[in-house]
């Protein structure tokens, strides 16, 4: 495990990648006391600050903290960003590795009805999710995880196959084991390394996902401190101070980036031969 | 010349390590080699004893963590250490060459072997493509290749290994190279083809006087083709001579030890053979298997569907306590008969076990299951490297029931006892183990269920001939405790002389004949049996070579 770290973090894109990222986690955890004012406090005379004085990142259109604001709105984002591609990820990784171990026809089918589901953009695809069961966070969540598991299924099923083909599988076939046993106990933690690194990549996409949503009014609702939320409503104020819509989508960003270089990191840790 | 008297190639004091961490493993310790013109160096050694990196060293092809020593390598009268890598690619190829192991993989898939053969000589002799072409056939009809023309053309996947190994030979001679050094040449190749390739170099050896170092594990086969052997173990020469003084009066422990585990086919290690009038253990009745389905579109368009045979209607019979072995090359279907005995390929026909009948995979129940055991060729493949040792020992016991009253743990610690390992390793994981261990686990797990019949696919051909024979003191440590029936299956002729009662000889997906071991050089053999023994290297050159 030391060793693991080591390589993880010998690579630029690994430090890099894990420092934004415990800095992000870190903020999700105590951003909530961390926050210099009540992130929904208003002030009628503290309105459209700029950075700077009592307010570090400004203030917005109703005199609220943006610094606050982002710390404690950290939380959510971040959460649920995990727990959507956790769970998308899950859900793809047993479709993939079952469609791999079954083969023949039944691969045939599962594998063109993820097809069809991945031919759906997947923004359009959580639209469509949320805007069936109505717009909620928890719906937000469920329409993430759903749009991501097509993808997921494809790349597990890649390198489920080549573990397919492995004597380890064959001798637990000739032993009589059930499927069950077979995909989940001897086929799954071999495919789990590229899941892991596939998964630290998409949680960039969730937490833009996320926001999307957010910015679209189908996600959080007002006024809850989310980014994606506080990047919508800023919008209007755009010309009023440009502070207002830069600090949210600058977190975002970082966010992203620092998920997809931990990816990138931990692809290469994973792999130590290329 | 002066280079005459000079060595082809001299390695003096030299050592190589790697860095791994803060740590500096040591691969080859003070090595020193001589090779002159005409000469062939065998190096033989068990893997990981530094023998493919010795070759390395001199390609001067080594990975980055590489940490040598003072010592010196030279080329007739060229420092090859002191070459910059612009020399050195000049160096390669037109005055070093290589044959590697497997020429599949030696070989790029996506260009013809034409101009693979042809860039060697554009890119050192100066010819132009036109006349690099004709040397190429020239080249190619010289190493024994049918209608060279036709095969300048082909690309790799649509010749058979031993003609793909033909081109990476024209390709390693075609510049006329002062060393030529052969890793393992013939290892993924079958017994005829290999013994083919073998008469090749030798000609083409003598014909161009070119200096080789022969690399092998296979003590027979260096010993029939080198003239003077040296012996590496764990990075260092421990002896070093003639072929016929080494092997004869090996002085050595190291030496004598893999001489001693070489098998030979006229020290049997299997007691008398089976009640002959016991009734069949397995009765396999005209069993095929073939590979491929028809795809929906070949039924839409009524396509004809020609599938890949991998058995045509084998038929045999297995007795209780019996050791059959099967041989064959690869290819030919030994490997498919078993997978589909243990369930793992579809078949027609009928095996009928213990007077069950079992007709498909629906009729193979829990006590068939049992009762049939496999053991892999390949121990890393075979075992799960995400579950230690206990939990894929634990299976057998969780699904056929152990002994009752016996914590499970407990049985598998005896079980690690009675394959030879210490019962502290039921904590570790595979990779914990080294291959030879690896495979002991894998034969543990086959008789935790108290089977009738362990199928044993190729089970020793990854290991080197010491664990080998190790291994093999095993299974029939085994067999005779539990007098399970075991179905052995091998390309290693020498060895299936000594185990088994009776061995079936397989071709190409038909089953040639079956015939009890002390026939198997009798003279009225199939002409394919006594093709494939008169290829087999008999050990005994070991210590008759003149």
């Amino acid at each position: 495990m030391t060793d693991f770290l080591r390589r993880l973090l010998a690579t630029p894109q690994g430090l890099i990648g894990s420092l934004v990222v415990v800095l992000v986690l870190f903020a999700a955890l105590t951003g909530a006391w961390l926050a210099p004012h009540d992130p929904d406090a208003m002030a009628a005379l503290a309105r459209y600050k700029a950075p700077g004085g009592d307010y570090l990142l400004g203030t917005d259109q109703y005199g609220r903290d943006i610094l606050s604001r982002i710390l404690s709105g950290a939380r959510s984002t971040v959460t649920m960003a995990l727990l959507a591609t956790l769970l998308g990820t899950l859900l793809g990784a047993v479709v993939g590795t079952g469609s791999a171990y079954l083969g023949g026809r039944w691969d045939e089918a599962i594998m063109r009805t993820v097809d069809a589901v991945m031919a759906i953009p997947s923004l359009l695809m959580a639209l469509l999710v949320v805007s069936l069961l109505g717009a909620s966070g928890a719906n937000a969540l469920l329409a993430v995880a759903i749009a991501f598991m097509p993808g997921m299924a494809r790349i597990t099923r890649a390198v489920a196959l080549t573990v397919r083909k492995q004597d380890y599988v064959s001798a637990a076939v000739a032993r009589g084991e059930g499927s069950l046993y077979i995909v989940l106990r001897e086929m799954l933690p071999n495919v789990i390394a590229p899941i892991v690194v596939e998964m630290t990549i998409r949680v960039s996409f969730a937490v833009m996902l996320f926001a999307t949503l957010s910015f679209l009014g189908l996600g959080a609702q007002p006024p809850a401190a989310d980014w994606g939320l506080m990047v919508s409503e800023a919008r209007q104020y755009l010309h009023r101070s440009p502070w207002i819509l830069i600090w949210p989508s600058v977190v975002i960003a970082i966010t992203a980036i620092g998920f997809n270089l931990l990816g990138d990191g931990l692809r290469d840790a994973l792999n130590p031969r290329t | 010349m002066p280079q005459d008297q000079k060595p082809v190639l001299s390695v003096r004091d030299y050592s190589l390590g790697y860095k791994v961490g803060s740590d500096t493993l040591s691969v080859l310790k003070t090595i020193n080699l001589t090779i002159n013109r005409g000469e062939i160096l065998g190096l033989v050694g068990e893997s990981g004893s530094g023998k493919s990196s010795m070759a390395s060293a001199i390609m001067r092809y080594l990975a980055p963590n590489a940490i040598e020593n003072a010592g010196a390598i030279h080329l007739g009268a060229t420092d090859l250490r002191a070459q910059t890598p612009r020399q050195l690619a000049d160096l390669r190829g037109s005055r070093v060459s290589m044959v590697f192991q497997d020429p599949a993989t030696a070989l790029n898939p996506t260009l013809k072997l034409g101009e693979q053969l042809a860039e060697v000589l554009m890119r050192h002799q100066g010819l132009t493509s036109a006349q690099a072409w004709k040397a190429g056939e020239e080249r190619l009809a010289h190493v024994g290749l049918k209608s060279p023309a036709e095969m300048m053309h082909r690309l790799p996947h649509e010749v058979s290994g031993g003609e793909k190994q033909r081109v990476v030979i024209a390709t390693a001679f075609a510049c006329n190279p002062e060393l030529i050094i052969f890793d393992e040449p013939t290892t993924a190749l079958d017994v005829i083809t290999s013994r083919q390739i073998l008469d090749l170099f030798a000609g083409l050896q003598a014909e161009t006087g070119v200096a080789s170092l022969y690399i092998s594990h296979d003590l027979a086969l260096v010993a029939r083709t080198a003239r003077r052997v040296a012996v590496l173990q764990k990075g260092e020469i421990v002896e070093e001579g003639d072929t016929v003084t080494l092997f004869r009066a090996p002085q050595h422990p190291y030496t004598r030890a893999l001489i001693g585990a070489v098998p030979r086919p006229d020290r049997r290690l299997v007691k008398a053979d089976p009640a002959p009038e016991a009734a069949p253990l397995v009765k396999v009745r005209g069993v095929s298997v073939n590979y491929g389905r028809k795809s929906l579109l070949d039924s839409l368009l009524r396509r004809d569907f020609t599938p890949v045979v991998g058995n045509r209607a084998v038929t045999l019979d297995i007795k209780p306590g019996e050791i059959l072995g099967i041989v064959g090359e690869s290819g030919s279907g030994k490997s498919t008969l078993a997978k589909a005995m243990t369930g793992l390929n579809r078949f027609d026909g009928l095996i009928e076990f213990d007077g069950k009948p079992v007709r498909g995979l629906s009729d193979m129940g829990r006590d068939y299951r049992r009762d049939v055991q496999i053991v892999f060729q390949h121990p890393d493949a075979s075992l799960n490297p995400r579950q230690r040792i206990s939990e894929i020992l634990a299976r057998p016991i969780r699904l056929y029931g152990g002994r009752d009253g016996l914590p499970r743990r407990r049985q598998i610690e005896e079980m690690l006892e009675r394959v030879r390992l210490p019962a502290t390793y039921i904590d570790r994981f595979p990779h914990q183990l080294s291959g030879g261990e690896k495979q002991r686990i894998a034969i543990a797990r086959a008789f935790l269920s108290n089977p009738r019949l362990v199928i044993c696919d190729e089970i020793t051909s990854a290991l080197d001939v010491s664990v080998q024979a190790s291994v093999i003191e095993l299974l029939m440590e085994l067999h005779q405790q539990t007098g399970a029936a075991y179905i052995f299956i091998t390309h290693d002729i020498n060895l299936i002389r000594q185990i088994a009662h009776r061995i079936a000889v397989m071709y190409r997906g038909d089953l040639i004949e079956v015939v009890a071991t002390e026939a198997i050089a009798a003279p009225d053999r199939a002409p394919y049996t006594r093709e494939l023994l008169a290829a087999v290297t008999p050990p005994a050159s070991l210590t008759l070579t003149a």
